[in-house]
């Protein structure tokens, strides 16, 4: 049943399946690693456990950590607290699982009000300040152009300078009525 | 620590997980050096999953009936309108042209979407499991494009892991089924996963 090229019935079901596994199924768990016990006095000891033999030094605050604070991430190696800044702040891409995609709430702003075009005299601006403010934002991870900040930019202008001339002709227009 | 690039494996597709979720979540693949990554986006935000070569431990594609279902939706309106075409060529023969072109456009709306679902190919359900979640891939959704994808993925993942010789694989899956029930029974396992996506609950 497992890895063939086909499907095969599900001992259990009967569904068609195709079952792919790989040798990290039957690797065991690891188990985590304790900090050693400081055994002379000249050898280095954790920033967080004085009693306990540092092993590697952070890589983010410079720290001596033991075996028990060492937090390995693809072979760098952080200290709890860095770790958690790191993630917290995005300076860590890869612990990063989230983000907001101002590009697309400003393109949107710009776009979607079009529909009830008397909405864009607040919008226009809103996408217009969305797009300015975060243009250094971090944007998709995997999509790394500008084009909709931009786009969002030019019709938002548009909206607004569209705004500007309607108001100034309607004004014009009461001026010579009255 | 710089940014990996990423390759487009698939197009996003629903996630399928609640009402508001099935209009807006789109799921997608994309290829690392190192990992696979799931985006789901709403457009305005996104949320990332990476699954790392050297940690998958399996990937499970099942069929599903959505195709079926669909062929059902489609083929049933799809006939209606055949049948009513059919009635008026060569019974009633008083159409018009405009009578012509509603029909066309109405019978093209379910036979096309028709079409594309069989050319499409079976559907199914497609998971990949690590040691610590099993996540389904909503964007593998036909069996075709699943196989690919996995084709593609199984020379990476080897690379990070090795292979297993087809001869060794039932005795290694017998073994690890009888530790892991001697486990069980010794009780080793003092969690239960009610939910892959939420942390294990203590029993002990």
């Amino acid at each position: 049943m497992f890895n063939q090229p086909d499907l095969a019935p599900c001992p259990a079901c009967g569904v068609p399946v195709q079952v792919e596994i790989f040798p990290a199924l039957f690797r065991p768990t690891a188990r985590g690693r304790g900090g050693e016990a400081l055994m002379a006095e000249r050898e280095s000891s954790c920033f967080y456990h004085p009693q306990k033999k540092a092993v590697v030094p952070c890589q983010g605050c410079g720290r001596f950590l033991c075996a028990l604070c060492d937090c390995e991430l693809h072979g760098e190696h952080f200290c709890p607290a860095c770790l958690e800044v790191g993630r917290q702040k995005g300076r860590i891409t890869r612990l990063e699982n989230k983000r907001m995609l101002y590009d697309g709430v400003a393109l949107s702003l710009a776009i979607l009000p079009l529909l009830i075009f008397y909405f864009t005299i607040i919008t226009a601006p809103m996408a217009l300040y969305i797009a300015i403010r975060y243009w250094n934002a971090p944007r998709s991870i995997v999509h790394r152009t500008r084009i909709r900040l931009v786009l969002a930019i030019l019709l938002a202008t548009l909206q607004i300078v569209g705004w500007g001339i309607g108001i100034y002709f309607l004004t014009a227009a009461f001026k010579s009525h009255g | 620590m710089a940014e990996p690039q990423y390759h487009r494996l698939t197009w996003g597709q629903r996630r399928r997980s609640g009402v508001i979720a099935f209009c807006c979540i789109r799921s997608s693949l994309w290829l690392a050096s190192d990992h696979l990554l799931g985006l789901d986006s709403t457009g305005y935000s996104e949320s990332y999953k990476r699954f790392y070569f050297r940690d998958i431990q399996a990937v499970t594609i099942r069929l599903s009936r959505r195709r079926l279902i669909w062929n059902w939706v489609l083929g049933v309106p799809t006939a209606i309108c055949l049948v009513g075409w059919g009635y008026d060529l060569l019974v009633s023969r008083n159409m018009s042209l405009g009578g012509i072109i509603t029909g066309v456009t109405v019978t093209l709306l379910f036979a096309l979407p028709l079409l594309l679902n069989n050319l499409r190919g079976p559907t199914c359900v497609c998971h990949l499991r690590t040691a610590v979640q099993t996540e389904e891939l909503p964007s593998l959704g036909r069996l075709a494009k699943a196989r690919r994808i996995l084709d593609r993925l199984r020379p990476l993942i080897a690379q990070a892991q090795g292979q297993l010789a087809p001869e060794e694989i039932p005795s290694r899956v017998q073994a690890w089924t009888a530790a892991a029930t001697a486990a069980r029974a010794a009780g080793e396992d003092r969690y239960v996963v009610d939910d892959p996506n939420l942390p294990p609950r203590m029993v002990s």
